[in-house]
Parts: C-alpha cells; sequence; structure tokens
C-alpha cells in the first residue's frame, strides 16, 4: 500500500466513527510513517492515543500485505505509561484499531499489577504491542534473552513524558532507549508530552542531544484552544478568616452547592491526609451524600480506586476527594466541575487539573479555588494571571545520576552481562550521560566489580564480577534475586499493608505512622475509622471501629515548591496592594484588612522594596524576610542567610520557610544592621558559602537515602514477601555517616550534594533573587508583636532546619533532656 | 574530657570514645562493637566502606593505650554475624594485645566460643563481682548495679530557639548504666529519661552530664 492509501485507511475508520481526525493526528502519521521519531505535545482526552497507534498498526500493515490472513509473530511496539492504572484505557483503543483495520495483532499489559502466570506466557510469546511502565522495561531488560525480545520492535512511545522528565524515572527511561535504540536498528522514539516551559529540551532529552535521531525529529503541537475559567472562593467573614492553616475546612459549606450544581466534582487536595479528611468531614455534616462520594489516593487498593474510576464514568457519583493521582489520564466525561483545595503551587499542574472538567473538545473548563488561609488569596490572584498568560513551568531533567546508572548496569549484569566499551557509547549518547568521563565510567565499575577503588586483602565483596572475555555479570543468585526486587527510581518509605484480620486488603500506609499507634489505638484510613489490632509480617492487622478518632495517617513526600514563574505572578500580584484599588483583583480587595493591619505593624513591599522584620516573643527572637520566591529557594536562601550571620558571631538557630519567605529564630538578637552594612545578601561566594552552610549537609543526608536504596546500596527488603532481611538492613543515615567519615570522594556520596544544590536548593533561581535582592531597598521593621506576614511562618513547628556555628559544649550546657511525659 | 562517676565505692571513668573504665578492677568495658557487619554487608553487594573496618581497631587501640587496663570486658554484640574474614583482624589484633578479654554473650554473637577460647577470650553470660553485675541486656536484679549494652543509647536534648541536637549517651538509672554502642558502623535508638535518670552526652571530644 501507498502512504496515500494507509491515510485513506485511517480516514475512512474515523468517518465510520462519526469523527474527523485533527490536523495534529494527521501529521503525526505523517511524520511517523516517514520514519521520522518525534514530540507531540498535546494534553489529556484530544484523541493523542490514536495520533500514535494508528501510525504504528499502519506501518505494520504496510510491511506485511497478506496482513489479514497471516499473523507475523514478535514484539512491534511498546507504549509506556507512567500510570499503571492508565494501561486499560490504553489497550482499549490499540484493540479497537487492531481489530477494525482486520489485523491479527494482540495486546498485552505487563506491570506490577500482571500475574507472575501472564508474565511468563508472554515470555514465550510477546504481544505484538505491549504497554508497560519504565520499571517494567527494565524488568524485561533484567531477564535472559532480552536482546530476541526487541530485535524487531519497530516503535516506542513514552506517554506522559513530562511527567517523567524532570524525576529519576525519566533517567531510566533515556537509559532503557539507549539499550533498545541498539537492539533494534530501526526504532522510532515518539514522546507524548502537555505543555510545559521547556517542551524542546524534552524532544532533546528523549532522543539524545546531537543523536541523528534528533536530527531526524519532528515537534507536533496540537495547539488546541480550550476556555478555563477560575473562580476563587472568597470566605463571607473574612476578618474571622485564619491567618494561617492547610486544610481549608472552614470553607467546608461552600463547596456543597457547587457540588450540588453540578453532574460531577472532583475536590483536588495537596495530600493524602487532606484528602481524608475532607471526606471524612463532608460525610460528617452531609450524611445525605453517603454512597454518593468517594475518595482516590494513590494508598488505597487497586480494586477500590478502579470502582471508583468507573463509577466517575457512570455518573454514579455526585464528588471525588483526590489527590494527585487523579491528575493524569482518563477520560472522565461527566466531570463538569473541579474544585482545588489549597495552592497548587505549580502552574501547569493546575492547568492540568482544570482540564479535568468540561474534558470535551470545545468545553469550557471551570476550576474553583478554595483557600485555606487568608494570604493564599494571593497565590489564588497569581493564579488568575497565570491561567491568563498561560505561564507554564520547565521541568528540569537530571545530570549524572549515578544511582540510577548503578542499577542499570547491575540490570543488565543479572541478565545477559555487558561489555563495559559497548554500554559506555550507548549512555554517552543520552543526555542525563552526556559528560559522564572515562575515569568516572571506571570508577563505577570498580564499585560494581570490587566495592571500592583499590583491592584490599579480607575483603569478600561480591556483587557482579568481571568474565574471561571482559563481560561484566552476576553469577550469585542472591545478588540477582535481591536487585530485581529493587529495580525502580521511586522510593517511598517502608510501606506496610493494612488488611481486616479476617482479610481483605485496604491499602498501603507507612511505618512511621504505625510505629507511633498501640494496639486498641482508631485511625482513619480509606474513609473507614480503623482499630489496630498488630503488626504481623509486615501486615497491619485492623478492624472496623464506631469510635471517633482524629488520628489520620500522613505521608512523607510531596511537600511542593512555587514554580519560578508563580513566585514571579505573585510578586506581582502583591505589589498591586500598594496600588490604585481597581487594578486589584476580587481575591486581593478582599483582603484589605489584612494589608491593614500589617501597615499599623509593618509594611506592604513595594516593588522596589525588600522587607524585613524583627521582634521577640516567648520562643525567642524572630528574625523575618520576605523574598516571595517560593519555599525551596527560601530553605537555601535562609541557609545561606544563616550560615553569613554565623560568621559574625556564633550563633544557634532553626529556620521556618514558606512560599512567601523564611524565618531565623534564636535565643539571640541578631545584629540586623551588621547584616545590612555588610551586605549579607551579596551573590559573591555564593555556592562556596552555601556548600558551608551547615543545613546543605543535613539536605543532603536526606537526599542520600533514596540514592543509596536506587544504587543498590540499602536493601529494602522484600515487602510482599514479609521478610525483612533485618541483617542486611542498615539506615542510609548511618552509611551517610561512614562514606563522610572514610570516604567522601564517592560519586554517590557526592551526587547527594550535587542533588541538593541543583534540584532542592535551586542554586540558579537562588542567585537571581540574591541578584534582585541586590537592586532593591531593604526595609527593616522592629516590630512590637507578629505581624499578619510572619503569622505563617512563627507558628510553623514542622519543617524547622537548624544550624549552629558554637562550640558543640556551649551549645549542650544551654540545653537540656527531652523527657518521658510518664 | 572524661567524667568520673563513684558508684557503691567504686571508680568508673567515662571516656568520649563510649567506653568505661572501672578503676578499681582495672576493667576496661566495651559495648556493641560489632566487628565484621561491613564485611558482612559486603559480602552482600552493598559497597560500605572498607576503612570503617580498621577503624573499630585503632579506636580500641587507642581507648587500650589511655587507660593501660588489665582486663578488657565486652559487653555483647562483639561479632555482628557468622564468621568472615574479618575475624583473622580480630585474631590478629587480640595477640598483639596480650591483655585478658571477657566477652559477655549478645544476642548478635553467634560465632562458637570455643574459637574465643582458642584465642584465649573468656565467654561468659555474665559478670558478677563486687555487687556489679555486667550483662549484654539491661537487667534489674536485686542488690545489683548492672552495667550493660545492646540499646545502643541515644539521647535528644531541646534548647531556646527550638533547637533540638541528638548525641549517643551513657545512660544511668538508678541501678544501671547502659554503655552506648562502640562499633563505627552502628546506629543508634534515642531514650527519653526520666527525672531519677542521669545522662552523659558523647561527642567527639567530651562527656557531657546533660541536665535532665
Amino acid at each position: 500500500m501507498t502512504r496515500d492509501q494507509l491515510y485513506e485507511v485511517a480516514e475512512n475508520w474515523f468517518e465510520e466513527q462519526n469523527w474527523k481526525p485533527f490536523a495534529f493526528q494527521k501529521k503525526t502519521w505523517k511524520a511517523f510513517l516517514q520514519g521520522k521519531h518525534g514530540l507531540l505535545n498535546a494534553p489529556t482526552g484530544s484523541g493523542k492515543t490514536y495520533a500514535l497507534w494508528f501510525p504504528i498498526i499502519l506501518d505494520y500493515i504496510k510491511k506485511n500485505s497478506d496482513y489479514r490472513d497471516k499473523h507475523k509473530k514478535g514484539l512491534k511496539a511498546i507504549w509506556i505509561t507512567p500510570l499503571r492504572a492508565l494501561s486499560q484505557e490504553i489497550k482499549q483503543s490499540a484493540e479497537r484499531v487492531a481489530h477494525d483495520l482486520g489485523t491479527q495483532m494482540t495486546v498485552g499489559i505487563r506491570s506490577g499489577d500482571t500475574t507472575a502466570k501472564e508474565r511468563a506466557q508472554q515470555k514465550k510469546k510477546m504481544p505484538d504491542l505491549l504497554i508497560t511502565t519504565p520499571e517494567s522495561l527494565h524488568l524485561l531488560l533484567a531477564t535472559k534473552g532480552y536482546p530476541k525480545i526487541f530485535k524487531d520492535c519497530s516503535a516506542i512511545v513514552v506517554d506522559e513524558w513530562h511527567e517523567l522528565l524532570g524525576t529519576k524515572r525519566g533517567v531510566q527511561m533515556e537509559l532503557g532507549l539507549s539499550r533498545l535504540r541498539a537492539l533494534s536498528k530501526n526504532i522510532r522514539i515518539w514522546g507524548i508530552s502537555a505543555t510545559i516551559g521547556n517542551l524542546d529540551q524534552a524532544r532533546q532529552v528523549l532522543l539524545g542531544p546531537d543523536s541523528e535521531a534528533l536530527e531526524k525529529s519532528v515537534l507536533i503541537k496540537a495547539n488546541l484552544k480550550k476556555k478555563i475559567t477560575v473562580k476563587s472562593i472568597i470566605p463571607k467573614e473574612m476578618e474571622t478568616f485564619p491567618w494561617r492553616g492547610h486544610l481549608g475546612l472552614r470553607l467546608l459549606e461552600e463547596v456543597i452547592p457547587i457540588i450540588n450544581n453540578s453532574k460531577t466534582t472532583l475536590l483536588f487536595t495537596n495530600t493524602r491526609s487532606q484528602c481524608e479528611i475532607w471526606f471524612q468531614k463532608i460525610l460528617e455534616k452531609h450524611p445525605e451524600y453517603a454512597g454518593e462520594i468517594a475518595m482516590h489516593h494513590g494508598s488505597i487498593n487497586k480494586e477500590t480506586r478502579v470502582w471508583v474510576e468507573n463509577a466517575i464514568r457512570n455518573e454514579s457519583l455526585k464528588a471525588v476527594v483526590c489527590t494527585s493521582s487523579l491528575d493524569l489520564g482518563v477520560d472522565f466525561a461527566p466531570v463538569e466541575t473541579v474544585i482545588q483545595i489549597g495552592g497548587p503551587k505549580g502552574i501547569a499542574r493546575f492547568l492540568q487539573r482544570a482540564g479535568r472538567s468540561g474534558h470535551r473538545p470545545g468545553k469550557e473548563s471551570v476550576i474553583y479555588f478554595l483557600p485555606t488561609h487568608a494570604i493564599e488569596l494571593v497565590e489564588a490572584s497569581a493564579l488568575q494571571q497565570a491561567v491568563k498568560q498561560k505561564a507554564v513551568e520547565d521541568r528540569m531533567p537530571y545530570l549524572n545520576s549515578y544511582d540510577v546508572l548503578l542499577q542499570y548496569l547491575t540490570t543488565l549484569a543479572i541478565s545477559e552481562g555487558f561489555y563495559p566499551n559497548e554500554i559506555f557509547k550507548e549512555i554517552k549518547q543520552t543526555f542525563c550521560y552526556q559528560a559522564v568521563s572515562e575515569d568516572q565510567w571506571s570508577w563505577l565499575l570498580n564499585f560494581l566489580v570490587i566495592g571500592s577503588q583499590s583491592l584490599q586483602s579480607y575483603d569478600e565483596y561480591k556483587k557482579v564480577e568481571v568474565e574471561e572475555d571482559g563481560r561484566f555479570k552476576v553469577n550469585n543468585r542472591g545478588v540477582a534475586m535481591r536487585h530485581r526486587f529493587q529495580i525502580g527510581t521511586i522510593v517511598g518509605d517502608a510501606n506496610l499493608t493494612v488488611r481486616y484480620q479476617k482479610g481483605g486488603y485496604i491499602g498501603t500506609i507507612e511505618e512511621y505512622f504505625i510505629s507511633k499507634l498501640n494496639q486498641g489505638d482508631v485511625f482513619t484510613f480509606a474513609g473507614r475509622n480503623l482499630e489496630f489490632i498488630r503488626i504481623k509480617e509486615m501486615q497491619v492487622h485492623v478492624r472496623n471501629s464506631r469510635k471517633k478518632t482524629s488520628k489520620v495517617p500522613s505521608w512523607g513526600g510531596g511537600r511542593m515548591t512555587l514554580s519560578a514563574q508563580m513566585s514571579k505572578l505573585l510578586r506581582e500580584e502583591l505589589y498591586k496592594v500598594s496600588l490604585d484599588k481597581k487594578e486589584q483583583s476580587r481575591e486581593l480587595k478582599s483582603l484589605a484588612h489584612i494589608f491593614k493591619q500589617q501597615r499599623v505593624d509593618s509594611i506592604v513591599p513595594k516593588p522596589d522594596e525588600f522587607l524585613i522584620e524583627t521582634f521577640k516573643t516567648r520562643d525567642g527572637y524572630h528574625h523575618l524576610f520576605y523574598p516571595f520566591e517560593g519555599r525551596f529557594v527560601h530553605e537555601a536562601m535562609g541557609s545561606l542567610l544563616g550560615y553569613r550571620i554565623s560568621l559574625l558571631s556564633p550563633i544557634t538557630f532553626s529556620l521556618a520557610f514558606n512560599d512567601y519567605g523564611f524565618e531565623i529564630l534564636s535565643d539571640q538578637e541578631i545584629d540586623m544592621q551588621q547584616v545590612i552594612d555588610n551586605n549579607l545578601f551579596t551573590t559573591d561566594y555564593m555556592s562556596s558559602d552555601l556548600e558551608k552552610s551547615l543545613n546543605s549537609t543535613e539536605m543532603a543526608r536526606r537526599k542520600f537515602r533514596d540514592i543509596a536504596v536506587i544504587s543498590g546500596m540499602v536493601f529494602t527488603g522484600y515487602p510482599n514477601k514479609g521478610i525483612k532481611m533485618r541483617h542486611l538492613q542498615s539506615g542510609s543515615q548511618l552509611l551517610f555517616d561512614v562514606f563522610r567519615d572514610y570516604e567522601d570522594d564517592n560519586l554517590l556520596f557526592q551526587q547527594a550534594f550535587t542533588e541538593t544544590f541543583e534540584h532542592q536548593l535551586e542554586e540558579g533561581r537562588l542567585r537571581i533573587s540574591l541578584e534582585r535582592i541586590e537592586t532593591q531597598t531593604i526595609v527593616w521593621k522592629q516590630c512590637a508583636k507578629p505581624t499578619p506576614f510572619s503569622f505563617p511562618l512563627i507558628t510553623d513547628r514542622m519543617s524547622r532546619e537548624k544550624l549552629s556555628s558554637e562550640k558543640l559544649a556551649d551549645r549542650i550546657k544551654r540545653m537540656a533532656a527531652i523527657l518521658s511525659k510518664k | 574530657m572524661t567524667q568520673v562517676l563513684k558508684i557503691k565505692n567504686n571508680t568508673f571513668i567515662l571516656h568520649p570514645l563510649s567506653v568505661i573504665f572501672w578503676e578499681q578492677k582495672s576493667m576496661l568495658i566495651i559495648s556493641d562493637v560489632h566487628l565484621g557487619k561491613v564485611s558482612h554487608f559486603r559480602k552482600f553487594g552493598a559497597a560500605v566502606p572498607q576503612k570503617a573496618i580498621q577503624k573499630n581497631f585503632d579506636l580500641m587501640t587507642e581507648a587500650i593505650e589511655y587507660f593501660k587496663p588489665e582486663t578488657i570486658c565486652f559487653l555483647g554484640d562483639l561479632f555482628h554475624s557468622s564468621i568472615n574474614k574479618e575475624w583473622q583482624l580480630f585474631e590478629k589484633w587480640i595477640i598483639e594485645q596480650n591483655l585478658e578479654f571477657i566477652l559477655v554473650e549478645g544476642n548478635h554473637d553467634i560465632i562458637s566460643p570455643l574459637r574465643y577460647e582458642k584465642l584465649g577470650v573468656k565467654v561468659v553470660p555474665e559478670i558478677q563481682s563486687d555487687g556489679f553485675l555486667l550483662t549484654h541486656h539491661p537487667e534489674d536484679r536485686a542488690g545489683f548495679f548492672n552495667f550493660s549494652g545492646h540499646i545502643h543509647p541515644a539521647v535528644r536534648l531541646r534548647g531556646a530557639g527550638r533547637q533540638t541536637l541528638r548525641l549517643p549517651c551513657f545512660f544511668q538509672k538508678e541501678n544501671q548504666m547502659i554503655v552506648p554502642a562502640f562499633g563505627q558502623f552502628t546506629g543508634s535508638h534515642s531514650l527519653t529519661p526520666s527525672k531519677k535518670d542521669k545522662i552523659f552526652a558523647v561527642t567527639k571530644e567530651a562527656v557531657f552530664e546533660v541536665e535532665v
């Protein structure tokens, strides 16, 4: 068949459905059939799956003219999805096209949910089209004989690439692609991404910088027009609306009419515990919703989640309280309204959520913003601007992630083994490892083979062996088995499964939370009140309880920061406060009384002003700074400033930070005039000062945890088998200290610091904000009492970082042991 | 900087290396060294730095040179795992010392006592002497003051300005002293003291009594 005949086949199919292909779909078909690689920029629910399934199947038809009668066996295309929950949906579309066009192609799913039996069958006979996750792809690379599986694979599509980019799963994907490219010479690589700030870079990371593939690639934009309306929920009694908080329950009643007026409403919360609490409170206040509202988050068991998703589709639910677990994927046509509870922190995320409603081409999306405390209304106002300007943030890809590379090399070593020269060439073509030197490469190989850089007597290190012909191979079954359990780059806390004593899986919960419970305690989970009975073999046994409780598990991770774009909009909104009322949004006007109080106690800064406030309370001396740059930058700036202050005189303090500013709290008063006179906000020596601030070590220590697990240094046990392998478990903390004391040139140890500076402290953004502060006038207000701006900061008891330049002995003299309450 | 304690008319010196010297007996008490742990991890493919192995021996030697004891008493968990090549280093080290060695057995000590005996290390379940009881697990026994290990105690300190600090410690109760872990590759466990307890926090340079 000619290309034109093939397009006709596709267009006929669309006609049969009474649809018309979009321009971007046709462009994608063409580029693919021309043998090009590419990145397709299209939002969820726009028909992006058909944009790529069609040419994959058409390509098969083209190559096999007897496709109707004969079936050529073997894997032909791989579809990567970051969320396995989406795979069913993708499978259905693929099967539909494959069947309607008269091919005998088969479609299969391989993910963590696939049974061992199915997996074994697949290995014997691969489906033509395989839908899988980055982790499961690597597990395939860990099986013997994998090169044969991929030999004739002609396409790989990475769906939701924006979700993977900027994470280590993305790095894992880059590595997988580098191997597939070598195994199958004719493979076409395609990515699908929602709109992000750095789409061009996203294509580069997918295909490899300076690669032939990049040269032979296209970027196709769907450019679908979508109207988004943002409505802020403004409290009726603004005067009594709290100045701090993160739950937002105060406005619960405002949500009820919205739910009633819409077919189905999604309520997005920022954390899983907030999700639990909202669900419970709505039912408590409005029992009439029983059976009509549901909850959806990542720790609830799969069956329940699937049930909720189906119920949304069947229009049998009025509302669903959810987390980012419903950010992605499937089409929920009945969703008419979306409510965002608390600041979404990023514009892309907010737009994505807004897009969950009116999920049909041409329909309007409506999203309500519900503030959890007063100042958040400024954020609401900034979001309005963001939606207008479509200011979307970048996703920053990782560089030199040695941990993921070590894991990958071990993966290759347990299946077929690898020859370093061959693999080095492949990884050098990826974005992440383009700058890895020969020295670093041999360091990594030594690390795998002898566990250090020089051979020692008495050493029994065992992992990868070098065979006579130079092949790197794992021959120890224990090493191979432990490694298979560890493949992946998402590291959570130790999770326990929650079950009823009589059987019945409810979900997973972090060990940390359970460790604080005693037998008989009642806690809320998955919308139920459960009584804790015991922990047995990594399982938490519970029974239903009627008792009321306020204990809701908290899940780690997920503290988000404002993006650079969002911070800028936020500052601009705030500066409007000093302008004419006409320039101000509804949200800003509603905050008038707070700004009035702020002016009485201090000032509301103008664009050319940088505000510092100081005052004293029972807790000590408070020093507050307001750069409005997002919590990560504030964390970095707080550390930096703290370090520089500590050089003036020995001092111990703790740091608190949020998206608006940071606080230095100490038992001594800081001489602020000296801080200003010595120009401590300078960008001179910024990097080296930042490195020296004690805080960076603490932050690196936390980063090291993931690195230790991903690289295989720390073994997390076999959670599903209930085997803990205690004798091989060491805290990554302990490991970090041992590296610090004995091997600080270790690349993994150093990686913890690099990641801290580049991804956590956002060094680049810090420099830009310091440069901005240098152009502003510093206004130092000595206040009599806490100001409205300071309130959320000084009451934050959670995220305190400590720093000290005093001698340990001097500190200990002024401290006391924390006593038991008994 | 050490701390000197008088207990039942005996003198005990707490040293920042996390050891106790019992003056009247000229006995150095060391707990939870966990030798062999680094090698054990390496054997299973976790590349813990090898230098941490030698450090245990260097620090033990340092403590011996400081106090010049006649007897060394290990309060259990001397060896972390089943036998591995670190045992050979241990053998070499023991022979160099020319002192009396006693091991009070701990839960990790699964290596045959015969091997220890061959090296001249006496293995006992506990030691009773002059009203003092030395065990691995902490014990309350009438009429005795107990020295033990096992817990790897640490303490959390709190100061003004919401500062906190966590340090390994000697944890003293009315009739009991729990000794911090000596091993370089061991963790610690935070204990919360009550008013009656005494806490001696350990830093690299000194042992401090902490206000409770």
